[in-house]
């Protein structure tokens, strides 16, 4: 990981470099000290390596207060709401976790000039905006596609063998079900298991939400009443159950999170993984045991047709409380402009211009990186046709807190999934009632 | 009124020097203590301040008494308490009596004994969450290279084993404090009722049995409440190393706590759990201290 870091640094400072040193609108703020708090790690890091030049253009300086991951920032800013201690302009946010935040979170509509909003994809400004009110830019977006062992597909024998096995042929799985029967077959326990996934937090919450829905349920009915222990429900926990019974994934996966299945993924010890784009290019790179030997392909359907998608947009929102807003509004969208996107699509991470999708592909086609552009088109189809958000309101966290201990039962095998969820529907229904929904 | 006003006038001075320290605890102890409580009858969400004034009664009480996994957590930190406290007392007595009978490089020793207690819990957490890992851990590896497990063992899963990895990373941290203040017990004991016991024919075990431990219980009982305190409010070691989870087979009454006030934003319920909390800390406090006085008892008599 270390490794990547420096990697990183190293490739974001020698493009800095050739980068034009000009911020958006040629505004001077001489003097000015802009307090932000920013997302920190080793994905989002890379950027802020361009704050210097947004400084020189405007004379103001920028201090960050606060680098964190995402959660421990979250758990500041509640902080900082309950104590009323805003004292700062600007903020990473996330679309899908923006709406707690609304108390200090100052619409963008009046500051923003309508044209730069035009540049950003329609569908990503839907998933920031909040009761019709934009509350923040998004930065790059997130959905989730598969990344594959080319070689492990590719082998004649295992072909031969899935297809007596099974009847059809191998290829990376078009269903979830597909993809169950895979993870099975090239299960070898101690060192290969066909899948893993996110066991824990808002990971499971959202991998057994995006299933859900692509098992045709939803979380609620049109009256926020949880709906998500119908049938459709059941389908898509035991999807997770029946993987984690034959031991087709690492019993430990219920704790992983992100940087667990990424780095796992990278070891060659897993066959395919649903992931997030940011990954790509270190799957694919030196620091990774199977660089070289990696494919991607859409994220698989549910039993209803439609392919799992779980999205949202990290971002960069304004505070209510700021002392100078139009600062803060340069600043942010000098970061999440044109250059700076493009910065970040190099190592993977998913645009929000829709100029900088088609820019970052075309140079990755004229550096003949093939891998990259089929990541770009896999994802950029996943994000314009699959892509959803799980529903924009600040109870969002609360939800899934309430969702996963109870689907980590079920997988664990300590209670039926009807059961769990039950449970977990009876928690949500308290959480909807206390916040005022029912 | 009047008397109040003789009393005031007779003890000015003492009252003048003691009111800052009144003073100081009215506003850091006295005023959250009754900040959090008024909130423990309230809706309070950290993210809707307004949230604060919405009084809702017993609800928060009501439910908490009503919520099984609250209840689960209640007893599971209860039987991590007990194992962790025994378990932290043998090794720790054991420990001391060792190093006791030392004659070369005592010091020595009584310093490399106290470095696990030098790491902050939340290293110390990484560490065993490192060690005891499925696919990547120390402890794993071993096994499977030494051919005494042929499948990864899911120490961090299972039901047992995850508390009994979460015991052990806090058992190792803190015996030595066990062992330090029992060492500074058998290093404060006269050695003439050993003599006398000698010499009129005890065994080593009757000496220690009649003679040594109960001189050495009332330091056992000062680490043991100093220690409950601490366990009771044992977060961070857990936290890094299994979150509470899987499925809440590790969940503490603080990592569920902690999770409801800032996670989930519900101060006016996670400060509920809290109050209810606080009463085992009382009980072990008490239970310990009445322990406490009635082995002095034994000793004064002795």
């Amino acid at each position: 990981m270390r490794q990547l870091k420096i990697a990183l640094f190293a490739a974001v400072a020698s493009c800095a470099l050739t980068l034009p040193a000009a911020a958006a609108d040629g505004e001077k703020f001489d003097g000015y000290t802009l307090r932000v708090k920013l997302i920190g790690g080793a994905q989002y890091e890379p950027l802020y390596t361009l704050i210097p030049q947004w400084e020189k253009a405007t004379g103001a300086k920028v201090e960050v207060i606060s680098r964190k991951s995402h959660f421990e920032l979250d758990r500041e800013m509640k902080q900082d709401i309950a104590s009323g201690n805003i004292d700062y302009c600007a903020f990473s946010s996330h679309t899908n976790f923006a709406p707690q935040y609304a108390v200090m979170n100052q619409p963008l509509d009046d500051l923003i000039a309508a044209d730069t909003i035009a540049g950003f994809a329609p569908l990503v400004i839907s998933h920031a905006t909040v009761n019709g009110e934009l509350m923040s830019l998004p930065r790059h977006s997130d959905v989730s596609n598969l990344f594959y062992v080319k070689s492990l597909y590719e082998d004649a024998d295992n072909k031969a063998r899935f297809k007596a096995e099974y009847g059809y042929d191998l290829a990376p799985p078009e269903t979830w079900a597909q993809a169950s029967d895979q993870a099975v077959f090239f299960t070898a326990p101690p060192n290969r298991y066909g899948t893993h996934f996110a066991g824990k937090d808002e990971g499971i919450a959202g991998r057994f939400y995006e299933m859900l829905v692509a098992e045709g349920g939803a979380l609620f009915d049109d009256d926020w009443n949880p709906t998500f222990n119908s049938e459709a429900g059941v389908r898509a926990l035991n999807w997770f159950v029946d993987l984690y019974s034959k031991k087709a994934v690492p019993a430990g996966t219920t704790n992983y999170v992100w940087d667990d299945l990424g780095l796992g993924f990278a070891t060659g010890n897993v066959a395919f993984d649903l992931d997030w784009a940011g990954w790509a290019a270190f799957f694919n790179g030196a620091d990774s045991k199977i660089g070289g030997n990696v494919g991607v392909a859409l994220a698989p359907k549910g039993s209803s047709g439609k392919r799992t998608g779980w999205s949202g947009s990290h971002s960069f929102s304004i505070t209510k409380q700021c002392d100078n807003k139009p600062a803060a509004a340069s600043f942010i969208t000098f970061l999440t402009g044109h250059d700076a996107q493009m910065l970040e699509a190099r190592t993977g991470l998913l645009p929000t211009r829709v100029k900088v999708w088609d820019d970052a592909r075309a140079e990755f086609t004229a550096k003949g990186d093939s891998f990259m552009v089929e990541v770009f088109d896999v994802w950029g189809q996943s994000m314009a046709e699959h892509a959803f958000t799980p529903p924009l309101i600040p109870e969002w966290g609360e939800i899934a807190n309430a969702l996963w201990p109870k689907l980590q039962a079920a997988i664990l095998g300590d209670m039926s999934s009807q059961a769990a969820l039950d449970e977990a529907a009876d928690e949500v229904r308290e959480v909807m009632e206390d916040a005022g929904y029912l | 009124m009047t008397r109040f006003r003789r009393y005031a006038r007779d003890h000015a001075v003492p009252l003048a020097l003691l009111s800052p320290a009144v003073l100081v605890i009215l506003l850091v102890v006295l005023l959250p203590l009754l900040f959090s409580f008024y909130t423990s009858f309230s809706n309070y969400r950290l993210i809707r301040p307004d949230s604060l004034w919405d009084w809702v009664g017993f609800r928060n009480y009501a439910r908490v008494l009503g919520d099984g996994d609250f209840w689960s957590a209640f007893g599971r930190t209860v039987l991590f308490l007990t194992v962790a406290l025994n378990l932290e007392m043998l090794l720790g007595l054991g420990l001391a009596l060792m190093v006791n009978r030392i004659t070369w490089g005592q010091r020595t020793m009584r310093t490399i004994m106290m470095f696990p207690m030098m790491f902050s819990p939340i290293l110390v957490g990484f560490q065993f969450k490192y060690l005891f890992n499925d696919t990547i851990g120390l402890v794993n590896n071993a096994l499977q290279s030494l051919g005494l497990a042929s499948e990864p063992i899911p120490f961090l899963v299972d039901r047992w084993l995850a508390f009994a990895a979460i015991s052990f990373a806090e058992i190792w941290m803190s015996t030595s404090i066990f062992a330090i203040l029992i060492l500074a017990g058998l290093f404060a004991m006269p050695k003439d009722p050993i003599e006398a016991a000698r010499v009129d024919g005890c065994s080593n075990w009757q000496v220690f049995r009649h003679i040594t431990l109960p001189f050495l219980m009332p330091f056992i009982y000062i680490a043991m409440t100093i220690r409950s305190l601490d366990v009771a409010r044992a977060y961070d070691i857990v936290d890094v190393m299994t979150g509470g989870g899987p499925a809440g087979r590790t969940e503490l009454l603080w990592t569920l706590i902690a999770r409801t006030a800032y996670d989930d934003a519900r101060m006016g319920r996670a400060n509920a759990m809290a109050y209810f909390s606080i009463l085992l800390s009382i009980f072990f406090t008490w239970f310990f201290f009445r322990k406490l006085m009635a082995a002095r008892r034994h000793l004064g008599a002795f």
